[in-house]
């Protein structure tokens, strides 16, 4: 086996025992990305001369002091979150140029614990999107099939750990851009509680749903970079201050009394029914471990689509307001005065998805419409609140598909926006209600994988991450696909 | 419902070019027709999570030290160590 392809635990244990350097595991990773990228296109920038350089330092620091179990291991970071001195694009044309003069906060975290970045991953632009198709600089494509999409917005995060050119990396989730392209690529995405993890130095699209987490080839890959990265920040004032322990420690599959929800909702006649097949089999199989399943409903999840798109377009309306041309990133070229300035810098520097979503937040939030839509968006996000709530009185998790289908092809959906927001259909109302989640594979359907869904209560991650790592135990752990 | 789309895009400082208003049109409206199938809920819709509130954080002087040059370094126009833009004052 080629070093690319173990897991992050693994590799832990093998550099500690002195079995391999981080000098030749980042070589293996950068190789594999040298092999498989141009077919793949999951990066956008590589950073591969400075990636060596830590891994070197970091060869020299072991043995004469103690190391984080990750330090030494190659990482992927999605282009959205800031890292200092390297380029941060968020895939937009209106950023092509930007290089933070900061680092966001896990990627203080992630560098303290001294692992290595190997380089910037593709998405949609500005995280919009549910293929990475509306990525300004290329396509990325599914390491299992390459005519199909990898989901998105954290297409890239999720391609490079199918395809091994990313050992693990970090994604975020604003819809379900973590979970919906880690349940087409076939690995672990982890969608935290919100507040869990900092969103300083994340480039903002909604603010009230946008959260890191990690993408892994393994639940305990995951565990391990989520207990890195999640804490409290005082940069973020929707952080959370409270214990985060290490969430690698407990870590048990046994399912034993484990009530697991299934709502009816999410089963419904828009889910593929060999999707539904593939979940179910699954939580039976963890019926038969001793888990007991619970029927639950959550009535209001066929708002929560509706409800998403008017309450995060708003935010993102707002957000993306900053991006005029003035202080970084693109700015037109020819203009007459500085409102010309803004209008053709904007037009020429956000697509069109972009667009759309910046107008669909001022249609919601102007005058004549707010009480109609957003107001009404913000109160159906409340009951969907409730909802939860009443469910979890009954269960301790919720099983769902983490996507209606398995990965659709290229080009399917490009031309017809509300088709492509219904790819989020199982993943937003989590966001909504701002709970932990995540997606496990759970084998395929016609040779794609299927994701199965956890959700869990605010601050739940353990209960899920041992419930992931039970279905994990039924199928085994995922090894990068050869592409 | 008809969706003003210059209106929209004037509000937003955006532009839409003649040729792509068509298509800008179809798609907003049919992501309006989407997203405004609502129920009727009545309710106070603030305070979404009063278990978990927001804090702030205390005033304290900031550590974080940057040089002009480096915040400035993204600028897309400068000129003596300030940011270049059309004149805003007659």
């Amino acid at each position: 086996m080629e070093l690319y392809e173990y897991s992050a635990h693994e590799l832990s244990a093998m550099l500690s025992e002195k079995k391999c350097s981080s000098e030749e595991l980042t070589k293996s990773v950068l190789d594999r990305a040298a092999a498989t990228d141009e077919k793949v296109g999951a990066y956008l920038t590589i950073c591969g001369e400075e990636a060596l350089k830590k891994a070197r330092e970091v060869d020299e620091k072991r043995g004469k002091e103690t190391l984080h179990p990750l330090a030494g291991i190659p990482i992927g970071i999605k282009d959205n979150i800031s890292t200092k001195g390297l380029l941060t694009t968020c895939a937009s044309k209106m950023l092509y140029n930007y290089v933070p003069p900061f680092d966001a906060f896990v990627m203080k975290k992630v560098n303290a614990a001294d692992m290595v970045v190997t380089g910037k991953l593709n998405m949609d632009e500005f995280a919009m999107g549910s293929s990475t198709e509306n990525s300004y600089f290329k396509k990325t494509h599914n390491p299992h099939n390459l005519d199909c999409v990898p989901g998105g917005s954290s297409g890239g995060s999720a391609a490079a750990v199918a395809a091994g050119s990313a050992v693990i990396s970090l994604g975020s989730d604003t819809g379900g851009s973590i979970r919906m392209p880690a349940a087409y690529c076939g690995v672990v995405g982890l969608k935290p509680t919100y507040g869990s993890v900092s969103r300083y130095g994340l480039v903002a699209f909604a603010s009230s749903l946008d959260q890191i987490g990690p993408l892994a080839r393994n639940v305990r890959d995951a565990a391990m970079l989520y207990s890195v990265i999640c804490g409290h920040d005082a940069m973020d004032a929707t952080s959370q201050d409270r214990d985060y322990p290490d969430f690698t420690k407990l870590l048990n599959s046994d399912v034993k009394g484990l009530k697991i929800g299934i709502p009816e909702e999410y089963y419904g006649d828009g889910v593929d029914s060999s999707v539904k097949e593939a979940v179910m089999n699954t939580v039976r199989e963890l019926e038969k471990k001793g888990a007991e399943i619970v029927n639950i409903s959550l009535p209001s999840t066929k708002y929560a689509l509706n409800a998403y798109y008017i309450i995060s377009s708003a935010e993102a309306s707002s957000n993306l307001a900053r991006f005029d041309g003035v202080k970084y990133g693109y700015r037109a070229e020819n203009f007459t005065d500085l409102t010309d300035m803004y209008e053709k810098t904007r037009s020429e520097g956000f697509g069109d998805e972009v667009k759309r979503r910046i107008m669909l937040g001022t249609f919601v939030l102007s005058s004549g419409f707010f009480d109609a839509y957003y107001k009404k968006a913000k109160l159906v996000a409340l009951e969907i609140v409730k909802e939860f709530n009443a469910a979890f009185e009954k269960c301790d998790v919720i099983a769902t598909p983490a996507t209606p289908a398995t990965a659709f092809k290229l080009g399917e959906n490009i031309g017809d926006p509300t088709k492509m927001y219904a790819a989020d259909i199982c993943t937003v109302t989590v966001n909504i209600a701002g709970l932990p989640a995540i997606s496990v594979p759970c084998g395929k359907v016609n040779e794609m994988p299927v994701g199965l869904q956890f959700i869990g209560k605010k601050f739940s991650e353990q209960t899920l991450l041992n419930a992931a790592l039970a279905v994990e135990e039924l199928n085994g752990e995922v090894r990068p696909v050869n592409c | 419902m008809a969706i003003d789309v210059q209106h929209l895009a004037k509000l937003a400082r955006l532009r839409i070019e003649d040729d792509k208003l068509a298509k800008f049109e179809k798609d907003m409206e049919s992501i309006v027709a989407m997203v405004e199938q609502l129920p009727e809920v009545t309710g106070d819709a603030s305070g979404l999570d009063p278990e978990h509130p927001m804090k702030l954080r205390e005033d304290v002087e900031s550590t974080d030290k940057f040089t002009r040059n480096e915040l400035l370094a993204n600028a897309p126009k400068m000129q003596a160590g300030c940011v270049v833009v059309p004149k805003t004052v007659e």
